[in-house]
């Protein structure tokens, strides 16, 4: 199986890209999928409070810190990597992917790249869209739209949504259901993974004393998450074994 | 009644035909046999229940998580009594999906509970349809269709398994046993002055029909229990 590297960003803040890491940090736990992750909020990573054994806290500005996530993606051991860029990291990230060769390693199958752009309801967040299309060659590209705390997204019209997309035929869309914000608040308190909390576990893998409704309304959240992450194929593939490395072109002949 | 202890949710489609009664009486009933059960009343915010049992009864609001909280909770936190839960036909359908979404039945079980679902079935014949759906909803290990003499009811006879009839009461008798004052176990007990002699009998003979039909609930359960066992055997 191709290593797979996933981006977690927007350019935009507080629309949700932690939460949105941690849910595919979950996923992958409750699929036993192994997963590392890196946190760009440095110094302080807040994926970290969740995912302290598993998660790094790096600085993508600093050249060492990029050799960490991507020099490591085939020795690492672990077949999903998971980078939560900081808000306004987005094109950035790219930018320097981009410039450094790892894009298009990406195309040429070397490993298998991923990016969930988490939007905001505001067009500031289909402009984001359009400024990051000329990377996206080559890389899933999953456009997730927050829901969690019933964002409403009545300001993305059709047409210009459309228009967007337009450049973008590859793009999938994907919806993050509404959690109970009394169920969200217990488990961001707890600081656990949703499926610890869903399990009645604590961070220190003790017995809980999670409320069996709250987890009940996570353990529903998280199937409604499963339905919709059924139709994102960079996911399914992952779940299957991944995809396969890239063919080695023959040796030339010696004459 | 069965040894383990029992969630019993007094339900109905309908408004007004005895639930909170049907409620008391199961109360009553299970305080008469020794036993310490705990109320939840859904019927916020009247609390038609909590008026009769104000020191054991829980007021609860389950449009919200944090009454949803309440009934779930409260139950799970505190294995080993009966808990009777008033609820009022407005909450029916959230509440067969909360506890259905929940998977609350195989919770309770674990916890050592038995489900009894007492349901009121209403003159009209959509009422048998909707107990029906209740009873493959939540799945208790007991339903008992509730007829009410006195507003009608769709139940055909010879229904098997226990049956509950709520024989006519005097109209009198309403106004007096609605004080919430008024103890359907003390009377049982013995402390009749609060009723009119020639009234007393009316209620002694509702009383004890529909506590007869609920020491049936203790062999069913049983049978049931066996049935279970039965089919878990290779």
């Amino acid at each position: 199986m191709k290593p797979v590297l996933i981006l977690v960003g927007a350019d935009k803040g507080g629309v949700g890209k932690t939460t949105v890491s941690r849910i595919l940090l979950d996923y992958f736990a409750r699929k036993n999928i192994l997963t590392r992750a890196f946190d760009t909020e440095n110094p302080r990573g807040s994926l970290k409070r969740f995912y302290p054994s598993s998660t790094e806290i790096i600085d993508l500005e600093n050249v060492a810190h990029q050799m960490k996530v991507l020099d490591t993606l085939e020795t690492a051991n672990v077949p999903v990597t998971l980078v939560d860029l900081k808000a306004g990291g987005l094109s950035y990230a790219l930018d320097v992917f981009e410039r450094i060769g790892v894009l298009d390693a990406a195309r040429s199958g070397m490993f298998t790249m991923g990016l969930f752009h988490i939007v905001g309801p505001s067009i500031a967040s289909l402009d984001e869209i359009g400024e990051i299309a000329k990377y996206l060659a080559g890389v899933d590209y999953i456009v997730a739209r927050n829901f969690i705390n019933e964002t409403n997204f009545f300001e993305w019209d059709e047409e210009i949504t459309r228009k967007y997309f337009s450049n973008i035929p590859t793009a999938l869309e994907v919806d993050i259901p509404k959690l109970n914000e009394m169920a969200y608040e217990q488990v961001d308190v707890a600081g656990v993974t949703f499926k610890d909390f869903i399990d009645n576990r604590t961070a220190e893998g003790q017995p809980g004393k999670f409320s069996f409704v709250l987890r009940g309304y996570v353990k529903k959240w998280c199937s409604e998450i499963d339905e919709e992450f059924s139709k994102v194929q960079l996911l399914q593939d992952i779940l299957t074994g991944g995809r396969a490395p890239a063919p080695v072109p023959p040796k030339p002949m010696r004459k | 009644m069965a040894s383990s202890p029992l969630i019993a949710i007094v339900c109905s489609d309908r408004h007004r035909n005895g639930k909170t009664m049907l409620a008391r009486v199961l109360v009553d009933f299970l305080l008469l046999e020794g036993r310490d059960p705990y109320c939840l009343d859904l019927s916020h915010p009247e609390g038609a229940l909590r008026a009769f049992f104000p020191g054991r009864t829980a007021l609860v609001d389950f449009a919200q998580v944090s009454g949803q909280m309440k009934v779930f909770d409260t139950i799970l936190a505190g294995p080993g009594r009966d808990y009777v839960i008033d609820l009022p036909a407005q909450d029916l359908a959230r509440f067969c999906e909360v506890t259905g979404g929940l998977d609350f039945r195989k919770a309770a079980h674990e916890a050592g509970f038995r489900i009894a679902v007492l349901f009121v079935i209403d003159a009209g014949e959509d009422s048998l349809k909707t107990a029906a759906a209740v009873e493959d909803i939540l799945l208790p290990d007991i339903f008992v269709p509730v007829a009410n003499r006195f507003v009608g009811s769709a139940l055909p006879d010879g229904v098997p398994g226990p049956v509950l009839t709520m024989e006519k009461l005097d109209p009198d008798l309403h106004a007096i046993t609605s004080n919430r004052r008024f103890s359907f176990r003390t009377f049982l007990m013995g402390e009749e002055s609060g009723v009119p002699l020639r009234l007393r009998s009316n209620l002694k003979n509702v009383l004890q029909s529909l506590m007869a039909g609920m020491r049936e609930f203790e062999p069913a359960l049983s049978l049931q229990t066996l049935r279970e066992q039965d089919l878990s055997q290779p």
